[in-house]
């Protein structure tokens, strides 16, 4: 192996860290904490052992810390959510590094239940902190990685749709996916739920709580997968590790179905991600939509020797945090701009026009605008559009537009 | 109504068009200069430095080595510049149709009226000096071909152009020329507009006296509207601007101005 492939899971109670194909993996807290005498600073169960013996300060629920651009006060000194999450981030990837025996991270793909743009700006943040470079480190959510679990399994197990609970301290999520053939390219829808029905897994401790549990699963699982045909269901989470406690739900999602235990899906998931985004080609060559992705196309009516023409500014499937364009354009005798939007259902069209006030009116075709496009999540598209000038023929006015379409 | 979309381009060295002062930045640029002034560009195109230009600057090597060929092949440089704006993409097929139809045309005027026409364009872009010695080759050629029509054209704009980098006696003597190739109070109501300028320079007795009163007295009134008209222009509103600044920032403006002012004449000279 040249460098490390790695996917790693982040979660506010654990983290997991895959290397390669799943060849090895570590699964521990996500906390950190510092020694209250030495500048020591520990993760995981060490941390735990630390604080317990009262020699440390231990702070938890990192990622919610991140998210909330959250502190922590450890020994007088006030640390940044960022801060102590690159310091725990690096002693999980130090366990890869001394396990293989080299400093290089060749890729690494972070998976979070819900990646929000402050999450998104950390973790780049850290990235040069974690000694990752540029280019080598890619953030995605747990419904794309379950996706390409899915994906990377034999064929038969995702021909129909494919379930999965999640059922993990901080919540209960089930996971849906189907295969859309036919299309231009073969489609792959992935929906993430968050139940109510969550529970804590504490209750698991106790015969009567672990038949409530059962119950409630029980419950969802009619619910979910009622008048539905499954390929496969996958099993989640820490609350999964064990399944002797949920023998009605066992019995409901074994009947005709074939079902996964993986407790360390997100972070396989992760891990393939980052394998195939080594490769020259992807081993995926489909239209992936989820959580994290565009579920429409951003196009534009272009003029193209002497045809119309339709130029792509986003494409579904795309990363939201990945798509985006620039380009310069020339606006003949039109103030506006128009996007037209494609949902996966074609009837869903739309066209959302941007009027250009403000700017100049000039000769023909002597308007050059730059048109930025990026997105704030999978259904906020941000448009910035600039007046570039036309050379030293008209000068730029500095005239700008900003504007947020939800698409 | 349409957009088109821009090539990436990234001109580090822009190609300067002289008689527009106006550095080309982009193809789009270059395509709407040669559309609106074609007389600047269309004897231009078997030049290496604009086929040079297309190729390093504007990164469009295939282009520009079509170019090269169609100029070893001896085709006109017009078609070599139609081939350039073609590719460019920037003008639709019937707009490129209307422009070679204008090229055309122009290709069709005589030798001295096409040299006249070229000549005037100079004087538009304010390059007087270059327009004086183009006017005074056409003279020569005009002379041997006894076309006094078009030699009085041509002293005229001869004399405007001396009038306006301030040489009036030689202005005088090109209308004067000119009034000699063609009767036409006009060319006669700018020599007397030139006595109203200089105070040194008189008319002619001859013409004097093809003056009436009215005729004066409406030239006067003229006169007096231009010089009211030019109180209002834009440029000196900010002259008069500049002057109600602080001193440090009257000093910083005039500077600029003067530098301004020089260039501007340095280029018409």
């Amino acid at each position: 192996m040249d460098g490390l492939i790695l996917g790693l899971d982040l979660c506010d109670a654990y983290t997991q860290v895959v290397c390669g194909q799943g060849d090895k993996s570590w699964t521990l807290p996500t906390v950190v904490c510092k020694k209250k005498t030495e500048d020591l600073w520990l993760v995981g169960e060490a941390a735990y052992a630390s604080a317990l013996a009262g020699d440390g300060v231990i702070v938890d629920k990192l990622v919610k810390l991140v998210k909330k651009d959250g502190t922590a006060t450890i020994g007088g000194v006030k640390y940044g959510g960022m801060q102590l999450l690159s310091r725990f981030l690096m002693q999980v990837l130090e366990l890869a590094r001394k396990e293989y025996g080299t400093d290089h991270v060749e890729r690494l793909v972070i998976t979070a239940a819900k990646v929000d743009q402050r999450l998104l700006a950390c973790l780049f943040k850290c990235r040069e902190y974690l000694g990752v470079a540029e280019g080598n480190m890619s953030v995605i959510s747990h419904t794309e990685s379950f996706m390409y679990y899915v994906l990377s399994q034999k064929r038969e197990v995702w021909n129909n749709q494919i379930g999965m609970f999640d059922l993990s301290p901080d919540s209960l999520c089930y996971y849906e996916m189907k295969v859309l053939r036919g299309m231009r390219r073969t489609t792959v829808l992935a929906e993430r739920e968050e139940l109510e029905e969550s529970f804590s897994l504490d209750i698991l401790k106790t015969p009567a709580g672990a038949r409530l549990a059962d119950r409630i699963l029980c419950s969802c699982g009619s619910r979910l997968l009622q008048k539905k045909a499954f390929s496969s269901i996958f099993l989640t989470g820490k609350g999964f590790e064990e399944q002797e406690w949920a023998k009605e739900f066992m019995k409901l999602v074994c009947a005709r179905r074939r079902v996964f235990v993986e407790s360390a899906l997100f972070a396989l998931g992760a891990a393939y991600r980052a394998a195939d985004l080594t490769r020259e080609k992807t081993g995926y060559p489909y239209v992936c939509i989820c959580e994290g992705r565009l579920d429409s196309s951003v196009t534009m009516k272009v003029l193209h020797k002497d045809q119309e023409n339709q130029l792509v500014l986003a494409e579904a499937g795309e990363s939201w945090h990945e798509a985006g364009k620039e380009v310069e354009l020339i606006l003949d005798k039109q103030d506006y701009l128009e996007f037209i939007i494609t949902a996966m259902d074609p009837k869903k069209k739309k066209a959302v026009r941007l009027v250009l006030e403000g700017f100049p009116k000039r000769a023909e075709k002597t308007l050059r605008v730059l048109l930025k496009i990026g997105f704030l999540d999978e259904r906020t598209m941000t448009v910035m559009v600039r007046d570039q000038g036309f050379g030293d023929f008209f000068p730029s006015t500095g005239a700008s537009i900003r504007q947020e379409v939800m698409i | 109504m349409s957009v088109i979309v821009c090539r990436p381009e990234q001109v580090t060295r822009p190609y300067y068009v002289e008689d527009l002062g106006v550095n080309i930045y982009s193809s789009q640029e270059f395509c709407y200069a040669i559309y609106h002034h074609p007389m600047l560009f269309m004897d231009k195109f078997r030049d290496q430095d604009i086929i040079d230009f297309i190729r390093d600057q504007l990164g469009m090597g295939f282009v520009a080595a079509r170019m090269e060929q169609r100029v070893k092949s001896g085709e006109k440089s017009e078609e070599v510049m139609f081939l350039f704006m073609q590719e460019c993409d920037y003008y639709t097929a019937a707009e490129m149709n209307r422009f070679r139809q204008t090229v055309t045309s122009l290709k069709k005027l005589p030798p001295l009226e096409y040299a006249k026409k070229k000549t005037d364009y100079l004087v538009e872009f304010k390059q007087y000096g270059r327009a004086i010695a183009d006017y005074q080759a056409i003279l020569e050629a005009a002379g041997e071909k006894k076309d006094d029509f078009l030699a009085c054209l041509v002293w005229n704009n001869l004399g405007a152009c001396y009038a306006r980098i301030f040489q009036f006696q030689k202005a005088m003597d090109a209308y004067d020329k000119a009034y000699g190739k063609k009767k036409d109070l006009d060319i006669l109501e700018k020599m007397y507009h030139l006595t109203l300028l200089d105070s040194g320079l008189e008319l002619k007795e001859r013409y004097q006296s093809l003056m009436s009163p009215e005729l004066k007295e409406k030239w006067d009134k003229d006169f007096e509207e231009a010089g009211a008209k030019a109180e209002e222009s834009a440029q000196l509103k900010k002259l008069k601007d500049l002057f109600q600044k602080d001193s440090v920032k009257r000093g910083e403006g005039a500077a600029k101005l003067v530098e301004e002012w020089k260039q501007e004449f340095r280029s018409m000279a």
